[in-house]
């Protein structure tokens, strides 16, 4: 298995240009992506930049820190009290970000 | 304890009982839970999990309804769930008690097989109704997930709620024992899986990748709801939890660092690859098996790169979450066929004679897959229609499909004509695998599409799709009038052949269930439950239900007596002209267009409906449930 493997990542390697793209001219296993006809390489600067807003883009990163935080303090308020309690603000020295006591 | 335990005896069928007593007599205990559910899937009498058992394969062992007889079915009692709107999925039956799921606001129900007039027990959530609004295809669910207990806690059910939370539910009282926050509304994300149990573990998916939702899949401990690991499709290699061996037998698919190097910049952030299909679970091999779905936005010219690892098919650890293998279907989608599908698995022999444990998967993208499980070897990759025109072919020693550019789209172009459409030959539908005929009965959408993208930034909570899509049947369909956008097919994943198939009025977006009596069951958009022979899909029994269907038929056995169950309530992505009330043809992502004519044969509505021969059941005792005579003050 690993001698076939390896003959198709050697084919990968010496595969030769697409006149159109077709998914099959890879720079590496697993990555075969080319521009299209007229299309750029990066769309960073060009007429296709999305310009997205990194306040934006880091927002759902934030948002799972911040729900994994709060059922932390559900969690630990179940263990000591023995009553499941989901709204953090009825949670006993519950603080938005901070860990509860361990 | 003694309790629970004669009550669940007191329910329990005869080979249940004798799996009970065999355990028993060789001084053992079923060690993890999952060796409990494994046990009750033995036994006909139960449906456990949205897909039957772990093999997620949708048949039944039963035969006591079957072809001889089908046409004696009637319906033996019904529930209506109150609700409006797609019903997916499929009810579970455990040890005498149906529990039932419906969609936003997720109310969840029980009722007793003995007598289902009564409602055991109800749990309605009070959601945020911002929930709605959010949701890009209507506001389904797909399902509970059952935990069946253990020495110190009761079983459990388990829910998604539209609004991003999951809640352990008390299976006998449906009290709210943990309820914890998975997805957040507020940045687009939602649920609409069925949960999935493995061992002490419950697994939650994510849903989203129109509004730019980052897909991930979370363990929780099922009896604190602590997580346990969390697994990303996309960035880099520790937060998509990657194996130190992962694709090992099979680098060609790619293996390190391509959560990152196949996009640009930080666009993995915001790249979708959610999970919100179905999951199948192999406990020798303890790899559970599902899709990661579409790369957002559906502009491709927005991001280049393959986008890995959205559109892959996933074996993990369920210990640990880590990836042994996965393999990209649909490098750098260009069409929204998002990889979610149903993983059914299977034993057979491959075509050199060798038997192979596999795992077969009808894409979104018109190919059905089938991998060796235990490593993601590619068996075979063949086209569900022959009007799929996106891939020339998918050469099975790459795993690379062969795009034709005619049907790739782009900036500044409409592409036209492209089969499938981005609801895919297959979507959603729960289908279904018999192993005697070693045949799958797969549900199809015949639609195909044009697609003219925009650009569009992104902004957290809001959609993120950039494309404009008009939907039509395929070129085997209807166009003129708007009719013949499904098919039904029986596969064989070995010879690639269809051993047969029928055309539908419209897609069958459900699923299938397949039984030993030779039949295959499964309901249609414009409200019909229809049951084919097996065989040569001869249609041998219909009965026209409230409203059209989304969800999967399902069956049980109850005081000895074999029953089959759907869902009825018409909705989802197909639905979602009718639901909101929406004519721009190019609304709902393309749908109102493609399923104008579904008004003209069905409404809205919400239940299950229950069938057996002759309508036998609970209540051919009509005393069954009445108001105690004497008994008047």
């Amino acid at each position: 298995m690993r001698l076939i493997s390896l003959g198709i990542i050697a084919a990968f390697s010496l595969a030769a240009p697409a006149f159109a793209y077709d998914g099959t001219n890879c720079k590496a296993p697993g990555n075969c992506w080319e521009p299209k006809p007229g299309f750029p390489e990066k769309v960073e600067g060009s007429e296709y930049d999305p310009q997205h807003d990194p306040a934006e883009v880091s927002k759902q990163g934030d948002s799972l820190a911040a729900m994994g935080n709060r059922n932390e303090w559900r969690i630990w308020n179940k263990k000591e009290t023995g009553e499941f309690e989901y709204d953090v603000k009825k949670i006993p020295g519950f603080e938005e970000g901070k860990a509860p006591p361990s | 304890m003694r309790n629970r335990l004669r009550k669940t005896l007191s329910h329990a069928s005869p080979l249940a009982l004798a799996s009970a007593l065999a355990i028993s007599a060789a001084g053992m205990q079923p060690a993890l839970a999952n060796d409990k559910l494994v046990e009750l899937a033995k036994d006909p009498a139960n449906w456990i999990m949205t897909g039957r058992d772990y093999n997620a394969r949708n048949y039944s062992e039963m035969d006591e309804i079957n072809k001889e007889n089908v046409k004696n079915l009637h319906p033996a009692w019904s529930f209506s769930t109150g609700l409006l709107h797609g019903h997916e999925g499929t009810p579970l039956v455990v040890d005498g008690k149906m529990y039932i799921h419906t969609p936003f606001p997720n109310t969840t129900f029980a009722v007793a097989l003995d007598d289902p007039g009564e409602i055991l027990w109800q749990n309605k959530p009070q959601q945020n109704p911002t929930a709605r609004t959010v949701a890009c295809c209507d506001i389904v669910n797909r399902g509970l997930a059952y935990w069946p207990g253990d020495d110190e806690m009761d079983p459990l059910i388990f829910r998604t709620q539209l609004d991003g939370n999951v809640v352990a539910m008390d299976a006998a009282t449906g009290e709210t024992v943990w309820m914890m926050e998975n997805a957040d509304i507020k940045v687009g994300a939602t649920l609409t899986i069925a949960p999935y149990v493995i061992k002490d573990k419950v697994l939650i998916g994510s849903s989203g990748a129109e509004l730019g939702v980052r897909g991930y899949v979370t363990a929780y401990d099922v009896k604190t709801g602590a997580q346990v690991w969390r697994a990303f499709a996309t960035g880099p290699d520790e937060e998509i939890l990657l194996a130190e061996d992962f694709n090992e037998p099979n680098p060609h698919y790619g293996q390190f660092n391509l959560g990152t190097e196949t996009w640009e910049g930080d666009a993995w952030k915001i790249g979708g690859g959610t999970n919100w299909g179905w999951y199948a679970y192999d406990p020798e091999e303890d790899l559970f098996y599902y899709g990661s779905g579409n790369p957002a936005p559906w502009n491709e010219t927005m991001r280049p790169g393959d986008n890995k690892w959205t559109m892959a098919i996933w074996g993990r650890e369920s210990e640990t979450g880590e990836a042994k293998f996965a393999y990209q279907k649909t490098p750098h989608d260009e069409w929204d066929y998002a990889g979610v599908n149903v993983m059914m698995l299977s034993e057979q022999e491959d075509k050199d004679g060798n038997k192979r444990k596999l795992l077969t998967h009808p894409d979104r993208n018109g190919i059905v897959y089938t991998l060796d499980r235990t490593n993601g070897d590619l068996i075979s990759a063949n086209k569900m229609d022959d009007t799929v025109n996106w891939v020339k072919e998918v050469q099975l020693d790459t795993g690379l499909p062969v795009r034709d550019p005619e049907f790739g789209t782009r900036m500044d172009h409409k592409a036209r004509d492209i089969c499938p459409s981005a609801m895919g030959y297959h979507n959603q539908g729960h289908d279904s695998y018999d192993p005697e005929r070693e045949l799958f009965m797969l549900g199809i959408n015949h639609i195909c599409m044009d697609w003219e993208p925009f650009m569009l930034p992104y902004r957290a909570g809001q959609y993120f799709v950039g494309a404009t899509l008009n939907m039509y049947p395929g070129p085997k369909g209807d166009r003129q009038n708007g009719l013949g956008l499904g098919q039904i097919k029986a596969y064989n994943a070995i010879t690639g052949e269809m051993a047969w198939e029928k055309m539908e009025r419209f897609s069958v977006w459900g699923g299938t269930m397949a039984t030993a009596g030779g039949l295959t069951f499964y309901g249609t958009l414009d409200g019909f439950i229809k049951a084919r022979d097996s065989d040569n899909g001869d249609l041998l029994w219909k009965f026209k239900l409230p409203s059209g269907v989304v969800g999967h038929p399902m069956t049980y056995k109850h005081d000895g007596r074999q029953y089959v169950a759907i869902y009825y309530g018409v909705g989802g992505w197909p639905g979602v002209g009718m639901v909101f009330d929406l004519q721009d043809p190019t609304a709902g992502l393309g749908a109102v267009g493609a399923f104008r004519r579904l008004q003209d044969f069905t409404q809205m509505g919400g239940g299950v409906m229950v069938f057996s021969l002759d309508g036998e059941g609970p209540y051919s005792d009509p005393s069954v449930g009445e108001y105690p005579e004497g008994d008047d003050t």
